[in-house]
């Protein structure tokens, strides 16, 4: 199905991962439940407290626990590698020297330093609590899909947006095509602003002539499925007329100064503008973390980048007052060889890595469990990845617990493994 | 149409009543309670068990009390009635018919109704005898009726906080081992029954996450205590096994907003018969119908139609099913049957009390016709042929026409290589595979190929994709339990999956039948053989598949070889060199197999009928009953009879009155969903939608990655795999092939629909192509009207009205100077309707 490709990854086994481009459709998702259930709600409007986001950054290839997050600088030469650690602003935290922005606000940040993981390319297990491996028969889906699934879309924007488009951690698996994430490209975004071809007055006659040539008579729609499609209709025109998500996603409607500080990391912007017009999962990533040779000259150059990205993101939802609705997650699929090799790169290494949490009403200003000195496996607090989503799925009120069908209609939980993070909440 | 005269009668007659069914009801039955018959309309009681011998303290029996009426029809007395029993010390009855040990000896239960009366001898033995207790017999099945043991609870892998029971007591063994044996034994206290934790947590004495399961002094509770006192027993090793529950009744039709008692029994090995309505598990399917509680009894609502009540014990699964009629006076009508179809469709309305639609237009029918054997709108040509066509036979005939057609057999080839994943998966290589399975089965379809053999070609394939196209199927599914999920989902109609790793929980099927199908598979050898000149590539690689000579498949529960069983069958034994596919293909297209003819039948019924007749069409399970048994039955012998030809299988349910009725309901079957009085509207398919998009505005598609001659593909009902990217069919919901079931076809609405049909680049291009139909039509001569008419003949396959007409021919004058910008109007506003995305 998959005939376009998208940007290209290039991982150390020679094989290119590129992520597929596939259908990411904005209003796939909404359902005649869904609008049934919004035509219910719109009277109840005002009483309704905002639902809360997530925004997953994922950095493929495998970013290195030791020169990020988990520094050891009493470890031999060897092992520490190149980079010191920095004091943050939160006592006993130390970052990565190349992290100045977040340890500067590190009491609105929080590391998990123990999670176990497993030794594949692929953003299965971060995004769905499952490996790949497990997934090519169980088809677990991704968390924004479940987001999806739960929510529903619940205004004008779609409730799950991939601004790195589709892979298999986006993927709704027995979820259903329906709750695959909006990726802005494509038929998908260009359907959504007014055919040039078409002018306002044309558009009238067009619908004019659609209502009255329509011969399909009210009473055949026992069970409302019909009538539902004049409710998309009306839908559908409504949005291309007020470019709700067209707009959600154009940095440039915010003012100079905001899009000065993302520069060079603009998708975190658009991250920010989503979860603020109300999509409840945004999933993007900065690649180029398989460092299999010269790792501290790579690092170099991406760390900046992503503390910049980071930093300005979670500063900007505090101050436009989101930090407790929107959960904010940044990791990739596991960790780096502790000892580095002859290239000076650092290899695969799934025994530990870790991630990097903030927002979503869950307790920043702490760095929660500890590899072993040479940070080669758990010291203490051992989690999953699993056990970080179901976290996170509590941060946003989602019970990991709950079960949807599978495609062979077996109930499944959420997550088998979900015990919680239990510093951070 | 002299139907629809004589409802308008009734419908004067009754006007001002908004709500018929109201307006039936008697009048001396206030609202809520149940119109019970007057005494002098029942004319017989009978009672069922007719003596009742029970055996020790824990033993019960269900009464279930019926009042024949006139014309066999019967009431369900049970709850209604005021029985005596003789001797109030050997047994007591409850006011819902149970009745309840109280003491050694013999006495007699009196019921009476009107001038009617039985009597019911009661005997009492063992009562002051401690019975022996057999834990998988008595205990766990207390677990499952609480839902201890249930998916979401302590059944789930790994337990509930610690403590572990076997999902629905499908491993007694398990069970018994976590509360006797695990967490130092303090789970069970023998010396203090009542302290212990088990009791404790679930009477409430403690604190439970799942909270109080049972009242302390229950009948579940005095047996678990029973248990704990007596020393934790397993039982004995010759204590008898379960081997089927049966219920009573089976069947009955209940008026609605009345109610029904059952009673479900328990047969052992050792020929006993227990009671266990009080400990077997009930779901009804249709809540809207039917409702059930936990002791049997069933209460219909305000909606008529048919649910069934699964009753579910110890791995055995047995139905009640109740049929419901609408209950009012119904007006006479005409319903000339056609075939056998009609004669059983027919008379399950008349079961049901409601009338069937009028017969569909022609205007409507060979739009429905066209569309669901062809996947094409009829051309305007046709149309006015049709219409003017007056052989009384020109249905049938055309029906015959359409399966003559490519369409025919490249729409159908569409939907079997939907569930046979006909797919690429991201591999260019394969593409030389799916092209040849894929026209392999286009094949079969087009020459009718009896579906036996259908069958047998491609579950007992043997070489490789180039020499035997059906080999492809084993490129895709590759162990024995994809090869069980698919053989018997596809073929069988069965979901088989859960059975893997446990016994099925909605039906009987075992670990063991599960393994005893894929034993099937043992044999299947795959090798891969480098094809000459090219690259040692693995996608280059040909992949041969051959019959090993020996070969088995282990059993998950046993770890042993799974001995070969086809479901409900015996034990097949192969000789080492045969291959034993061939054996279950034998079994499998048999007459008398119940899965096979039906499981197709059934399919091809849900295609054209948009429902199958069991629903989801590839969930055959005694739980998930027929809407109508007795037309699946007769579907599937007139499969057998008939060569296992589908074309006549299409044939029948076509030429069926059943299909050609309207989609218009009537008072009295606008609430039917299963029964098919009406034709149900549906959505065309992706694909069939995408072509009729391109037909009308006469734009053919192009595909990525196929020649632009003009023998290429240009519909995309012709395109062989899923891997042509089309964002349209994507979004109307094309599967992308990976599992064997009808329900990966998404024909869910959604918004990204309308904004593709509404908005899109590719429909604006399509509309004005140069050449399309818009910039033709502009360049016509031929009057508007005439221009008009054609493109509703092609949208609709009727005419349009005067209003219509005229605010068409308005928009093409407002355009007079550019009418092609008209015409791509008239054409967007006719895709865009309601009427043209549906079937109807």
């Amino acid at each position: 199905m998959f005939t376009v490709w998208g940007s290209k990854q290039h991982f150390c086994d020679g094989m290119t991962r590129r992520n597929f481009l596939q259908i990411g459709a904005f209003g796939a998702g909404l359902t005649l439940a869904d609008m049934l259930r919004l035509r219910a709600s719109a009277a109840a409007r005002g009483e309704t407290t905002r639902t809360k986001s997530a925004i997953m950054i994922y950095l493929p290839g495998g970013p290195s626990h030791m020169d990020m997050y988990d520094l050891k600088p009493n470890a031999p030469a060897e092992f520490r590698g190149e980079f010191r650690p920095i004091n943050t602003n939160v006592t006993g935290v130390q970052i990565c020297e190349h992290f100045p922005l977040q340890a500067r606000m590190w009491d609105k940040f929080a590391c998990v330093r123990s999670i176990v993981s497993v030794d594949e390319h692929s953003d299965s297990l971060v995004m769905t609590g499952y490996s790949q491996r497990a997934n090519m028969t169980a088809n677990h889906p991704s968390f924004g899909s479940v987001v999806s699934r739960m929510r529903g879309a619940n205004s004008d924007v779609p409730s799950f947006v991939s601004l790195r488009g589709l892979s298999r951690g986006t993927e709704p698996g027995f979820l259903g095509i329906s709750h695959r994430p909006f990726s802005p490209s494509g038929p998908g975004l260009q359907n959504l602003r007014p055919l040039s071809m078409v002018d306002a007055g044309r558009q009238h006659q067009r619908r004019q002539m659609m209502g009255a040539f329509d011969g399909i008579r009210r009473e055949l729609d026992t069970n409302g499925s019909i009538g539902g499609l004049d409710s998309f209709t009306t839908r559908a025109f409504d949005m291309i007329a007020s470019g709700g998500v067209r707009h959600a996603l154009d940095n440039g409607r915010e003012p100079n100064t905001i899009r000065e500080r993302y520069r060079g990391v603009e998708q975190f912007l658009t991250a920010l503008r989503l979860v603020e017009a109300g999509v409840g999962c945004v999933t993007l990533s900065i690649g180029g973390w398989d460092t299999h040779g010269q790792n501290f000259q790579t690092l170099r150059r991406q760390l900046p980048q992503v503390d910049k990205g980071v930093s300005n993101l979670v500063a900007d939802l505090h101050a436009r007052g989101l930090a407790n609705d929107v959960a904010v997650v940044m990791w990739g699929e596991f960790g780096r060889t502790p000892r580095v090799n002859n290239n000076a790169g650092r290899d695969h290494w799934a025994p530990v890595m870790s991630a990097m949490v903030a927002g979503g009403g869950m307790r920043m200003g702490q760095a929660i469990g500890a590899s072993t000195a040479r940070g080669e496996r758990p010291h203490d607090r051992r989690y999953t990845a699993s056990q970080l989503l179901s976290t996170l799925y509590r941060s946003i009120d989602i019970d990991p617990s709950q079960t949807v069908l599978d495609s062979t209609g077996r109930p499944r939980h959420l997550l088998e493994d979900r015990e919680v993070v239990r510093e951070l909440l | 149409m002299t139907t629809s005269i004589r409802w308008l009668i009734v419908l004067v007659l009754l006007a001002g009543a908004r709500d018929l069914a109201a307006a039936d009801e008697p009048t001396r039955t206030p609202k809520g309670e149940i119109a019970l018959p007057a005494p002098a309309e029942v004319q017989s009681l009978d009672v069922q068990p007719k003596t009742i011998d029970l055996i020790g303290a824990d033993d019960s029996r269900q009464v279930v009390l019926t009042g024949v009426l006139s014309a066999g029809k019967l009431q369900d007395l049970t709850g209604h009635v005021q029985y005596k029993i003789a001797d109030s010390t050997i047994a007591k009855i409850t006011n819902s018919g149970r009745v309840i040990p109280l003491a050694n000896g013999a006495t007699t239960i009196t019921a009476g109704y009107g001038d009617n009366r039985v009597t019911i001898p009661v005997k009492v033995e063992k009562f002051d005898v401690s019975l022996p207790i057999n834990f998988a017999n008595h205990i766990v099945p207390i677990f499952t009726k609480l839902g201890c043991n249930s998916g979401g609870c302590h059944g789930k892998s790994g337990g509930q906080n610690g403590f572990a029971l076997s999902l629905l007591g499908f491993v007694p063994e398990l069970d018994y081992q976590s509360l006797v044996h695990e967490s130092r034994g303090r789970r069970l206290l023998p010396s203090s029954p009542d302290h212990s934790l088990l009791l404790l947590k679930a009477s409430g004495g403690m604190a439970h996450a799942g909270g109080k399961r049972m009242e302390a002094g229950s009948d579940e509770y005095k047996l678990i205590r029973r248990w704990i006192a007596a020393g934790l027993p397993v039982g004995e090793s010759d204590d008898p096994n379960i081997s089927k529950i049966s219920i009573f009744p089976e069947h009955r039709i209940i008026s609605r907003k009345n109610r029904q008692q059952f009673a479900v029994y328990a047969h052992y090995s050792d020929g006993s018969v227990v009671d266990v309505t009080q400990r077997a598990q009930y779901e009804s399917n249709d809540p809207d119908v039917a409702i059930v509680d936990g002791s049997g009894l069933v209460r219909t609502l305000d909606m008529s139609g048919e649910a069934a009540i699964m009753a579910r014990y110890q791995g055995q699964v047995t139905v009640f099913r109740a049929t419901v009629p609408l209950g009012v006076k119904i007006p006479e009508y005409q319903f000339t049957e056609r075939n056998f179809v009609d004669k059983h469709t027919h008379a399950h309305w008349k079961q049901l009390g409601i009338v069937p639609s009028d017969l569909a237009s022609d205007e409507l029918f060979i739009r429905r016709v066209s569309v669901d054997i062809t996947g094409t709108l009829p051309s305007p040509a046709r149309v006015k042929a049709f219409l003017a066509d007056t052989d009384p036979q020109k249905r049938d005939k055309l029906i015959d026409a359409l399966l003559e057609t490519p369409e025919y057999s490249y729409y159908f080839a569409n939907r079997w290589a939907d569930v046979l994943r006909v797919k690429r998966g991201n591999q260019q290589g394969r593409a030389f595979g799916t092209f040849a399975f894929h026209s392999w089965i286009r094949e079969a379809i087009a020459q009718d190929r009896p579906y036996d053999e259908f069958a047998r070609d491609i579950l007992a394939a043997l070489g490789d994709e180039t020499k035997n196209p059906a080999t492809v199927w084993y490129k895709d599914l590759r162990d024995p339990q994809q090869f069980v999920d698919d053989t018997a989902q596809l073929f069988l109609g069965v979901r088989m999956a859960c059975a893997q790793c446990h016994h099925h929980p909605y039906e009987k099927w075992s670990q063991d039948d599960y393994w005893g199908l894929a034993a099937f598979f043992g044999r299947v050898g795959r090798k891969n053989i480098p094809v000459p000149g090219v690259q040692n590539n693995q996608q280059n690689q040909r992949v041969v598949i051959f019959a090993k000579p020996n070969g088995t498949v282990q059993n998950k529960r046993t770890n042993k070889a799974a001995i070969m069983r086809p479901l409900d069958g015996d034990e097949v034994k192969v000789d080492p060199g045969d291959d034993p596919r061939h054996r279950l293909v034998d079994w499998m297209v048999d007459a008398k197999n119940p899965f096979f003819a039906r499981a197709v039948v059934n399919r091809y019924w849900a295609h054209f009928m948009s429902r199958g007749i069991v629903d989801p069409p590839d969930d055959m399970r005694a739980t998930n009953p027929p809407s109508n048994p007795a037309l699946l039955d007769a579907l599937a012998a007139d499969l057998i009879k008939n060569k296992f030809s589908l074309k006549e299988t299409i044939r029948s349910i076509c030429r069926s009155r059943t299909y050609q009725l309207s989609s218009m309901p009537n008072e009295f079957n606008k609430q039917d969903k299963r029964s098919f009085a009406r034709y149900y509207p549906r959505r065309m398919a992706a694909e069939v939608l995408f072509d009729a998009v391109s037909q009308v505005t006469d734009s053919p598609a192009t595909f990525p990655g196929l020649p632009r001659d003009r023998h290429a593909p240009n519909r995309a009902i012709m395109l062989p795999d899923e891997s042509f990217q089309s964002y349209f069919l994507d979004v109307f919901g094309r599967p992308q092939r990976i599992s064997a079931c009808e329900c990966e076809r998404v024909s869910e609405a959604n918004l990204a629909q309308a904004l593709h049909l509404l908005n899109s680049d590719e429909i604006q291009n399509k509309l004005s192509r140069a050449g399309g139909r818009a910039e033709k039509l502009a360049k016509d001569p031929r009057p508007d009207a005439q221009k008009v008419e054609e493109l509703f003949l092609w949208s609709f396959a009727r005419q349009p009205t005067a209003e219509q007409m005229t605010l068409a021919l308005r928009n093409i004058e407002h355009h007079a100077k550019n009418k092609r910008l008209a015409y791509e109007n008239i054409i967007w506003a006719l895709i865009n309707t309601k009427e043209f995305i549906m079937v109807q």
